[in-house]
């Protein structure tokens, strides 16, 4: 009924070291958790592992953990776990609400949190059976040349559409990243590249374990664009976290998804004083956002909606936040 | 024929499940791509990769090289094309010499396995010389455009021109005329289940068994005959649970062909299970269609004349094509009282997958202009829309200008339900910012009166058996592909002897067992196949009547038969039960089989005019709707809130059924209007999977109100007409209409994608703040 699965071999390590030596021993091994985006894949022939790394045994990155450091949650915490986290859902609403409206109830029952910050970038002609992409030469991202998409330019203009990474990314999260040499940690704003082909800095063999959210106290949210209610990859989202500065002015950090290649954060540089005018000031923000992102033709629908919708929608965001505050 | 109206029923008229449901709930239901495969070879098809092009050369050495591939075929394996239109087979199930669209079989492997499969379909040397391509009419219609088909030129499948009336005169007499171009994209039916078939081939007797998802054994099975020059009775066609079809397996297909094909070269068992983008690139969808609408109306809002254009692009081949543009046509029809109508079709071939049929066939796109175009008109003439609709009413019995039989007509009534429904009068004009109500309505066919493939015979044939066991064995080739129809059967079975369901089994679609039956189609089921059964049931029931009135000693006429027993009218004391005038009836003549027939009357076939068998039948349905909706200007993002259905579907047999029946049409609508369409990347398909192809999910369902209007249509089973596609092609325009009630925006486009409505709106400020600034200048 589906493109036939190629063959591989299935490895189940029980923990984090193992799962990185697997990484080190096993040629052409790739790392599946919930497996609904890389199975998917698989069966388009976008991805040919030998070996299959399981990360679904590994009891210690299936926790959420909170204490006076912020919050910890680990990779293989599920969507659904994190959507239905009633403990955090005050503090970092963001990152709930994001968890909610990832694809449907079926993928977020399994699909964890690592698979969707290392989610593969998408695009229309990427996402595509081998027949369809042999018929088309193939493209930059996979096995061809020219990018469809931008046939002038020399990278891949693949969409990152990860619902989770705004979110985070708003408040402060780190990640921790587990490899051949221990652990390290960076931001995980810093853990994507503008490239479509390569837009993960993650070095050989690293696994990214655990994220690290430091204490709050912005107000945050998390909405995207997207024609239908469920399923859909968002066209573009937003989320944005709102700080009350000592003086009661507003102070906005925002960051995208689905607009380009990695999570974008828009830089809001001034803070929406006690004194000024909301509209115009909200009407600014639009506008930066706008500028901020650089949609393109990696969905079938056109790019210019998707730079004027996630500026509508970050200007929502950031005035319900404003008016939630008051 | 039955006259029946509704009496005395046990069976007719109550809600029931459906009888196959449990075995689908519960996961026991065995599909087509359900069954035994150990012993089968895997079928792949090799598809075009190219538009259009000349086929030079295909070499599947290498290919054959590989270890576990068993066979290959190729369009030399097929010299005999196919089409569901006897006059219009142009289609070859593999390619020969010309290609003509991605995605297009050129040849096809059995191996061993899947993987294999795959493997041997990379390994095939194809050698094509493109050729010009062609995605829209406008470009296929050019001048210089090469033809895609011999005697095709201007690259015109078919066009109709039907004029009734005087339609100058109409418009001269109009007080208001409007007239607008409508687009609306192609769609695909997305039924859930993707295109599968089994087929074996039994090499010491040379007979063929084929098991196919298709909602047409009957014509599947004369097309293997054909193609394979096969003797029709060396051939078995089963048709087993089928997951949805909405006419995407109203002919033919490719695969059913190529997959018999290939288990005759193998003398074997072959498996073919079609990928979901093999099943959108087979495509057979309603086609991306311009309407050009001109309608005149008086100051009271008759109508008085419609031009209508239509051009359809309908894809590389002929399929249902012609009949999909004289559809469009003639059931601007049989609706409302449209005295003077003028209708142009054009089908235009395109590099495309071949467009077909989609439940509403041909009349949805149509009836969204018309719908939209009338309340346009109502706002300028300050009418209200359902005033409009009911200034144009029609009085049944009657017959429309192009021959249409209408028997009965609900219309006004779902109009009055769902006016009040919604609370319309108080809350039309008075809803919030960004909130509307729209409405409209619409129609459809009880079954073609004339089938495309004319052989005389009778529509629908049914058979029943009783035998030793009590038990009544109702055997039908009627084609249940979700929408009820195996249980309309027993119903019909068990209010006609008065007997429990419980007793009845229905067995369907085995060509070798079951009755011949025309297919799922055209809306034709319950009422030709359900008449069948009735007229069957009624020849048992005669049967048991004269065994029960020579056992009690009285005439046949003095037996009544209700509630499972046989009496004597007016006497408490001789009753026999089922099983008792079942024991006496078999002593008579052993094992009973009887069989009941429909035919179609000849008045119910159409007009003259050439192409007037299309469009007619023997009842429509009517329904009317009411849309709610809510409008995001920021983002363009329209939610449907609510909505208000009224159904005509002559008598509900069964409400349960019926109901879902009108939820699913609306549904449909839902998608057509807001979110589904397909796009091709100079021809391939972008859209041919469950994500890119947007139908709406429950997030964007709305509660749906059904009422169910009953006319008790005098030629209907127990007064019963369609129920299955009438509700479908008045949601977009109640959506387009609410829209233009919410925002102010007069949307000519469907899908209404956030992206479409905000360019629609900004193209709308813009033009405001342009006039406004002219305004400025001269003032």
């Amino acid at each position: 009924m589906s493109e036939a699965l190629p063959d591989f071999k299935l490895v189940r390590p029980e923990t984090v070291d193992q799962a990185v030596a697997a990484l080190g021993t096993h040629p052409n091994a790739q790392i599946c958790a919930g497996g609904t985006d890389l199975i998917v894949n698989m069966r388009h022939g976008l991805a040919t592992p030998e070996t299959l790394i399981d990360l679904g045994g590994i009891t210690d990155l299936k926790t959420i953990t909170q204490d006076k450091a912020g919050l910890k949650i680990g990779a293989g915490v599920t969507l659904r776990e994190l959507a239905e986290n009633k403990a955090i859902a005050g503090a970092y609403a963001a990152i709930v609400q994001a968890a909610n409206v990832v694809a449907g109830p079926s993928h977020r029952e399994v699909a964890t949190v690592g698979g969707n910050l290392c989610l593969d970038t998408r695009c229309q002609y990427y996402n595509q059976s081998h027949w369809w992409r042999k018929s088309n030469d193939f493209c930059l991202k996979y096995r061809g040349d020219t990018c469809h998409v931008a046939p002038n330019g020399d990278r891949c203009r693949a969409a990152f559409s990860g619902d989770l990474a705004p979110a985070l990314i708003v408040h402060g999260a780190k990640v921790e990243i587990a490899g051949p040499d221990g652990i390290r940690y960076c931001d995980l704003a810093d853990l994507y590249h503008e490239d479509g082909a390569n837009h993960l800095t993650l070095n050989k063999d690293e696994i990214v374990i655990f994220v690290h959210v430091p204490p709050t106290d912005a107000v945050s949210t998390y909405d995207k664009i997207r024609v239908r209610g469920a399923i859909d990859f968002p066209l573009s989202g937003c989320a944005v976290a709102c700080r009350t500065t000592p003086d009661g002015a507003r102070q906005f950090t925002l960051a995208t998804t689905g607009t380009n290649s990695r999570p974008v954060v828009v830089d809001i540089p001034d803070p929406l004083g006690t004194d000024d005018d909301a509209d115009s000031y909200f009407a600014a923000l639009e506008k930066l956002v706008q500028k901020g992102v650089s949609p393109q033709r990696t969905t079938t629908t056109a790019p210019h909606y998707r730079r004027l919708s996630v500026g509508a929608l970050a200007r929502r965001l950031a005035q319900n936040l404003t008016n939630t505050q008051a | 024929m039955n006259t029946m109206t509704k009496s005395k029923t046990s069976a007719a008229g109550q809600p029931l499940p459906l009888i196959d449901g449990i075995e689908k709930v519960t996961g026991q239901a065995i599909y087509t791509a359900d069954m035994d495969g150990r012993d089968c070879l895997t079928g792949r098809i090799l598809r075009s990769p190219v538009s259009h092009g000349r086929i030079i050369s295909i070499d599947t050495s290498k290919a054959l090289a590989l270890d576990g591939v068993i066979a290959i075929i190729t369009g030399d394996d097929c010299p005999l094309t196919y089409g569901v239109i006897p006059i219009a087979m142009n289609e070859y199930p593999m390619a020969r010499d010309t290609v003509r669209y991605r995605g297009e079989p050129v040849a096809a492997v059995a191996a061993r396995d899947a993987a294999t499969a795959e493997m041997a379909l990379d390994l095939i040397e194809l050698n094509i010389e493109e050729l010009p391509a062609y995605y829209t009419p406008a470009d296929s219609r050019a001048p210089d455009a090469v033809q895609l088909h011999d005697k095709k030129p201007g690259n015109l499948e078919r066009e109709v021109h039907h004029s009734f009336g005087d339609v100058a005169d109409g418009f001269d007499k109009a007080d208001l005329v409007h007239s607008e171009v409508f687009e609306c994209a192609e769609i695909n039916h997305a039924q859930m289940e993707p295109h599968a078939a089994l087929a074996e081939y039994d090499t010491e007797r040379d007979r063929l068994t084929l098991h196919s998802v298709t909602q047409v054994p009957f014509y599947v099975h004369l097309t293997l005959a054909r193609c394979l020059d096969m003797d029709s009775s060396q051939i078995r066609v089963v048709k087993p649970f089928v997951g949805g079809g909405f006419g995407a397996r109203t002919e033919t297909l490719n695969f059913e062909i190529i997959v018999a094909l290939l288990a005759r070269k193998v003398g074997g068992k072959v498996m073919m299970r079609l990928t979901r983008e093999e099943s959108f690139v087979t495509h057979r969808g309603r086609p991306q269609t311009r309407v050009s609408l001109k309608i005149g109306l008086t100051k009271t809002g008759q109508i008085t004349a419609v031009d209508c254009e239509v051009v359809m692009a309908g894809g590389a081949y002929a399929g249902y094509g012609l009949v999909t543009i004289l559809y469009a046509g003639a059931l601007l029809h049989g609706i409302y009282g449209v005295p003077n109508v003028k209708y142009d079709g054009y089908r235009v071939y395109t590099n495309t997958p071949p467009c077909g049929a989609m439940r509403g066939h041909g009349t949805v796109d149509v009836r969204h202009a018309f719908e939209c175009i009338l309340d346009r008109m109502a706002r300028d003439l300050g009418l209200d829309p359902f005033e409009v609709r009911r200034a144009n009413l029609l009085t049944a019995p009657m017959f429309t200008d192009n021959g249409l039989m209408i028997n009965s007509y609900g219309l006004g009534e779902c109009l009055d339900k769902v006016q009040a429904a919604s609370g319309w009068q108080d809350r039309k004009g008075n809803m919030p910012k960004g909130r509307g109500l729209g409405m409209a309505c619409s129609h459809y066919v009880s079954g073609a009166a004339k089938p495309v493939h004319w052989t005389g015979e009778p529509h629908a044939v049914v058979s029943m058996k009783l035998d030793f066991d009590g038990s009544v064995t109702v055997l039908t080739g009627a084609s249940d592909i979700g929408q009820g129809s195996t249980t309309i059967v027993a119903i019909a079975a068990a209010e006609i002897l008065s007997i429990d369901m419980a007793r009845i089994r229905v067995v369907t679609n085995d060509s070798v067992i079951t009755p011949k039956d025309n297919g799922s189609y055209s809306s034709r089921v319950t009422f030709m196949v359900g008449n069948a059964a009735i007229e069957a049931a009624k020849a048992l029931r005669e049967k048991l009547v004269n065994a029960a009135a020579k056992k009690l000693e009285v005439a046949p006429d003095d037996i009544e038969c209700e509630g499972g027993t046989f009496f004597v009218a007016g006497s408490s004391q001789s009753v026999l039960t089922f099983q008792e005038v079942a024991i006496a009836a078999l002593a008579l003549e052993g094992t009973i089989t009887v069989k009941g027939a429909f035919s179609t009357p000849i008045e119910a076939q159409g007009g003259k005019h050439r192409g007037g068998a299309v469009g007619s039948t023997m009842g429509f349905s009517y329904a009317a709707q009411v849309v709610e909706v809510d409008v995001d200007i920021d983002t363009g993002q329209v939610r449907v809130d609510k909505v208000w259905a009224a159904l005509d579907c002559g008598f509900a047999i069964n409400p349960l059924a019926v109901e879902g029946q009108i939820e699913g049409s609306v549904w449909m609508g839902l998608g057509q209007g807001l979110s589904e369409e397909t796009h091709y990347e100079k021809g391939l398909p972008s859209h041919a999977n469950f994500l890119d192809y947007r139908f709406p999910t429950i997030a964007e369902s709305p509660d749906i109100d059904v009422q169910i209007v009953e006319t008790i249509d005098p030629l209907g089973p127990f007064g019963a007409k369609e129920a299955g596609e009438g509700a479908l092609s008045g949601f977009p325009p109640a959506l387009v209409n609410a829209v233009a009630d919410a925002i102010g925006l007069d949307a000519n486009f469907l899908p209404m994608t956030p992206d479409r409505v905000l360019a629609a709106l900004n193209k709308k400020r813009r033009a405001a703040r342009k006039a406004a600034s002219k305004k400025e200048a001269t003032s």
